[in-house]
């Protein structure tokens, strides 16, 4: 009998997150410092209503950060150990479809994303003196953040599953990274300032128009959604389509 | 029927690793023992029966993959939580208020083990710990692919006294792959001989063994004084320690049987043994072929 997405699945799976440590200082531990560091360095000396501007444009990179971290590097990190000790592969022999397998994942990550989430909020708002944003902002922001968590996770499963060992899984996972945070404009480099070619690819990431473009309308104001969206649809399009590449190469098939 | 065979040819790269031409069927509450040395196509014919690698051919059944059950050479489970919360996840229950499993884990005296994490059980308890699991499914078919490699000879002789204790009386269709002959001799009432990818033999073990042995074999010491005493009689081959005489019928052991006994020679009778059916069906078997490879 197949096996379906069950409560005690998803709690499962949050008690195995919590035993790795790595989405949890990426995710939580860095940002946080990260905020508190940076806008002394970089913005101290700047007129008062630039220092604000920078210390939220560097709060938005950074919450950016944590779905990367969360669902991206630290899901790929741990997952792709799974992989290659060859976890998944006992788990379908139990019955359990990946569907349900990815699903439970999704919503153990999720709840830690959340609490990474809350935890940076308080900090934003106790110690680094962020601008109050306008609601319909903050709830963009929010949205865009757990829909960007949910389609890297659903990347970073189907690249373990392409790729099966760790060591290539994960450098292959930390050069996406990396790309990421210097085409989006995380790196302290605008996007606009980098070479042609490489806006046009940064242009297809969510992350581009939150890193470069929120801090404009983090207050209220007016904003041009299409381009974002473009990039949500073709990000979710690559997910969709490594993942069922990767669940049509692991199919079980008795013909 | 359970599940049928048919013209299965399983493939990595250009090399074949598993051909089996004439259909093999299982049918409900077999117990088939499959044996064969390293790389003779006994786990590459597990995983195509469970749809895990592709292969050429046919298997006809009404089972999907997920109403098989299996225990692999390596299981692997997450370490970061204790085993008994892999458990309940897996089985989707809890052990207080699940009778069947409570008498499993007490049957294979798993209680004191259920705190700790995967990676500081034993040998022997990991292997308990899938087999419990893989009890659990209750499935229509069940492949127990070499379920005591690596354990020591006493873990491994009491984990096949609790699987030969479990299964007595249960109508279970089992498919154990073993290196061990005794283990087959424990569980399977069907052989299946398997050699660098062909099948050598298949079907009940008297039978095998009537086929290829006799219907009993003498099993003696070679010795200079034994090889004299058995000139005459048909030799298997066997080991070359031992000398395996067979017999055909009643008055052939009887005749036999009382040469030794004056002649004060230690023996053994047999008229299952798989190691016999195992060595003389491949002998055969490559024969046949033309003494392709003995």
């Amino acid at each position: 009998m197949k096996k379906k997405c069950t409560l005690k699945m998803v709690l499962y799976e949050l008690r195995n997150l919590n035993g790795n440590l790595m989405p949890h200082f990426f995710g939580i531990i860095f940002p946080n410092l990260m905020c508190l560091l940076l806008p002394r360095a970089v913005a101290s000396g700047l007129p008062a209503d630039i220092q604000q501007k920078v210390t939220d444009s560097i709060m938005l990179s950074m919450a950016i950060v944590i779905p990367m971290s969360i669902m991206f590097l630290g899901y790929g990190a741990v997952y792709a150990q799974e992989v290659e000790r060859g976890i998944p592969l006992r788990m379908r022999l139990f019955g359990f479809e990946e569907k349900s397998a990815i699903m439970a994942k999704v919503f153990a990550h999720l709840i830690l994303l959340t609490i990474a989430f809350v935890i940076f909020a308080f900090f934003q708002m106790a110690v680094t003196k962020v601008s109050v944003p306008a609601v319909s902002s903050f709830l963009c922001l929010v949205i865009s953040l757990y829909l960007i968590g949910v389609i890297l996770l659903v990347i970073s499963h189907a690249l373990a599953n392409l790729f099966k060992k760790f060591s290539i899984v994960f450098g292959v996972e930390m050069g996406i990274y990396f790309l990421m945070i210097i085409l989006c404009g995380m790196m302290g480099i605008k996007t606009s300032a980098l070479p042609n070619v490489m806006q046009k690819i940064a242009a297809a990431f969510p992350m581009t128009y939150i890193a470069n473009e929120f801090a404009d309308f983090w207050q209220g104001g007016t904003y041009q959604f299409m381009p974002f969206i473009q990039s949500f649809l073709f990000m979710g399009a690559i997910a969709g389509i490594l993942l069922l590449f990767s669940l049509y190469k692991d199919k079980r098939t008795v013909k | 029927m359970l599940m049928t065979i048919k013209q299965m040819r399983v493939k990595y790269g250009e090399q074949t690793a598993l051909h089996i031409n004439e259909p093999i069927a299982f049918e409900k509450g077999e117990r088939i023992g499959v044996i064969g040395s390293n790389g003779a196509g006994k786990t590459t014919m597990v995983n195509a029966l469970l749809g895990l690698i592709p292969y050429e051919g046919r298997v006809i059944t009404q089972l999907t993959p997920e109403q098989m059950a299996v225990h692999m050479q390596q299981n692997e489970y997450v370490t970061t939580v204790p085993v008994k919360c892999i458990m309940e996840t897996i089985l989707n229950t809890k052990i207080k208020e699940d009778e069947k499993l409570k008498e499993l884990i007490a049957f294979f005296d798993f209680e004191d083990c259920l705190k700790k994490r995967y990676n500081t059980l034993s040998g022997g308890q990991k292997q308990k710990f899938t087999i419990i699991m893989v009890m659990m499914q209750n499935a229509e078919l069940t492949f127990y692919d070499e379920v005591t490699s690596g354990l020591d000879f006493e873990t491994r002789q009491k984990l096949m006294e609790k699987l030969v204790e479990w299964y007595k009386d249960k109508d279970d269709t089992l498919v154990i792959i073993s290196h061990y002959y005794e283990e087959l001799e424990q569980m399977a009432d069907k052989i299946l001989i398997l050699d660098q990818g062909n099948v050598v033999a298949y079907g009940k073990k008297e039978e095998l063994f009537e086929t290829y042995c006799g219907k009993a074999v003498f099993l003696l010491e070679n010795t200079p004084e034994n090889r004299r005493l058995s000139q005459g009689i048909r030799m298997l081959k066997s080991a070359d320690h031992q000398l395996a005489l067979s017999c055909r019928d009643e008055r052939e052991e009887e005749e036999l049987a009382a040469v030794l006994i004056k002649n004060n020679v230690d023996f053994k009778r047999s008229h299952s043994d798989i190691e016999m059916i195992f060595i003389n069906a491949r002998e055969q078997f490559y024969e046949k072929q033309g003494g392709m490879k003995a």
